[in-house]
């Protein structure tokens, strides 16, 4: 009796230092635990460990920069997903894309996750900035923040962009003829503007595989690092807070 | 459970009820906007809820909203009309009535340098909107034009990109000659 009462407190004491391991500061239910548990906490640390009550307030963001954010990480698992299936070549392309959306288990509903997110993101970021302007947050010193966000602007443009592409149907390839087409008016560059996207003088095999890579990596690293120096600003200027 | 181990739970527990009435703060929260609070839990909650609401949302969309999927693509047959996706829509309305050096290139890099001079350009220090009228009207404006370009692109350009009051004729989309 004593042997087995020994090990059954032995067991709980072992998955006592496994859970404390993992959550090293218990409930935060004072200010003092809470703050230690931000601090040393790898996914918390990038949040400011106090702030103000007006800065939280979702009347002011209305979560618009974390919910970027947040659409960005949602893109990134399900374009994983559809990674698995996927072969960025004029042979496979639709033919993947039509089983992805009849004969893959859950492939329907997350490229249509991949889709909408897609959209809504272009949405968000877009009423992410006319918050920072109406809220006058570019103003010093956080001058510098608002050209990253310009440029965070364009890229979450050119994915959504590139990203279209990727179907190989008739809406993919003559809505990427039209846009590219519009590269091809500036003086001297423009038509080898528009030679280097398409890889060629039109849309084909050589295209699909260009926006494929810029699609699924060159674009969203440029994007997350980006996002990093984004945020890291957001916090060594201080966040703007209530008006 | 062993007795043992619970007893020891429960001087544990009150152990930590000790502590934590000692480390409670002495002064009562004030709840005014200025105040400083720590912003775990309750900040990092508010966001954990926008994600779960976003999440829920997207996966409604998601069951009930196919994501288009047309045709495979013909390099030979054009559709009449040709649009650029939704975003760009606002672009292919100004080539549509611009010369394209113009439209295509000059006003949309122009649009993009302003927008990053714009910290430079607005000399005003105030954040208040009743003292920012002057920005706030043009920046309402460049929205209202945006949006406007993109909805006229998306519903009143039919066959040729050319005007078409969406319900009176619908919106026949022709892939030469043939109805795609
Ligand atoms: C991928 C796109 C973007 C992401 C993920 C993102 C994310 C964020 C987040 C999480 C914040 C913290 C406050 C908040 O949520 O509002 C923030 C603040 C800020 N963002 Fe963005 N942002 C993006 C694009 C932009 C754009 C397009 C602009 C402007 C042109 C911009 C300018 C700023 C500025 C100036 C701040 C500081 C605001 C303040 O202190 O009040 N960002 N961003």
């Amino acid at each position: 009796m004593k042997v087995i009462r020994g090990a059954v407190d032995e067991m709980w004491s072992v998955m006592e230092q496994m859970v404390g391991s993992v959550f090293r500061h218990g409930l935060p239910l004072t200010d003092k635990i809470a703050a230690r548990t931000a601090l040393t906490n790898f996914v918390l640390h990038i949040h400011p460990v106090r702030v103000r009550r007006s800065w939280i307030r979702m009347s002011y963001t209305l979560c618009l920069g974390g919910l970027s954010f947040f659409l960005f990480i949602v893109l990134t698992v399900t374009g994983l997903y559809l990674m698995f299936y996927y072969v960025p070549s004029i042979n496979h392309a639709y033919q993947d894309m039509r089983d992805l959306q009849f004969v893959v288990t859950f492939g329907g509903l997350i490229r249509n996750m991949h889709r909408w997110a897609a959209h809504a993101m272009v949405i968000t970021v877009w009423l992410h900035m006319a918050r920072v302007f109406l809220t006058g947050s570019y103003k010093k010193p956080r001058e510098f923040n608002w050209g990253v966000g310009t440029v965070l602007l364009l890229i979450t443009l050119l994915l959504s962009f590139t990203g279209y592409l990727l179907p190989w149907d008739q809406l993919s390839i003559w809505a990427v003829t039209v846009g590219t087409n519009m590269a091809k008016y500036a003086p001297i560059a423009g038509p080898y503007t528009r030679y280097l996207m398409l890889g060629g003088h039109a849309v084909g095999d050589a295209t699909l595989l260009r926006f494929y890579v810029m699609h699924v990596v060159g674009l969203p690293l440029i994007g997350f690092l980006l996002m990093v120096v984004h945020f890291w600003r957001v916090r060594k200027d201080g966040f703007s807070g209530g008006l | 459970m062993a007795t043992e181990a619970r007893d020891r739970i429960a001087a544990r527990d009150r152990v930590e009820a000790r502590r934590r009435q000692a480390e409670a703060p002495s002064t009562v929260r004030d709840d005014s906007d200025d105040e400083m609070i720590v912003s775990f839990p309750e900040f990092i909650f508010k966001e954990f809820i926008a994600a779960v609401a976003m999440t829920v949302f997207l996966v409604l969309v998601s069951i009930f909203l196919q994501a288009p999927l047309l045709g495979q693509a013909n390099p030979g047959v054009t559709p009449n009309p040709s649009k650029a996706p939704w975003y760009f829509l606002g672009l292919q309305e100004l080539l549509s009535r611009f010369p394209p050096l113009m439209a295509g290139v000059a006003f949309p890099t122009f649009v993009i340098v302003l927008m990053i001079l714009v910290p430079f350009l607005d000399r005003n220090p105030s954040r208040r909107p009743s003292e920012r009228k002057v920005a706030i009207i043009l920046f309402g404006l460049y929205m209202v034009i945006v949006v406007a370009l993109v909805i006229i692109g998306t519903f009143f350009r039919g066959h040729e990109f050319i005007w078409n009051w969406g319900w009176v004729l619908g919106s026949p989309q022709t892939c030469g000659g043939a109805a795609c």
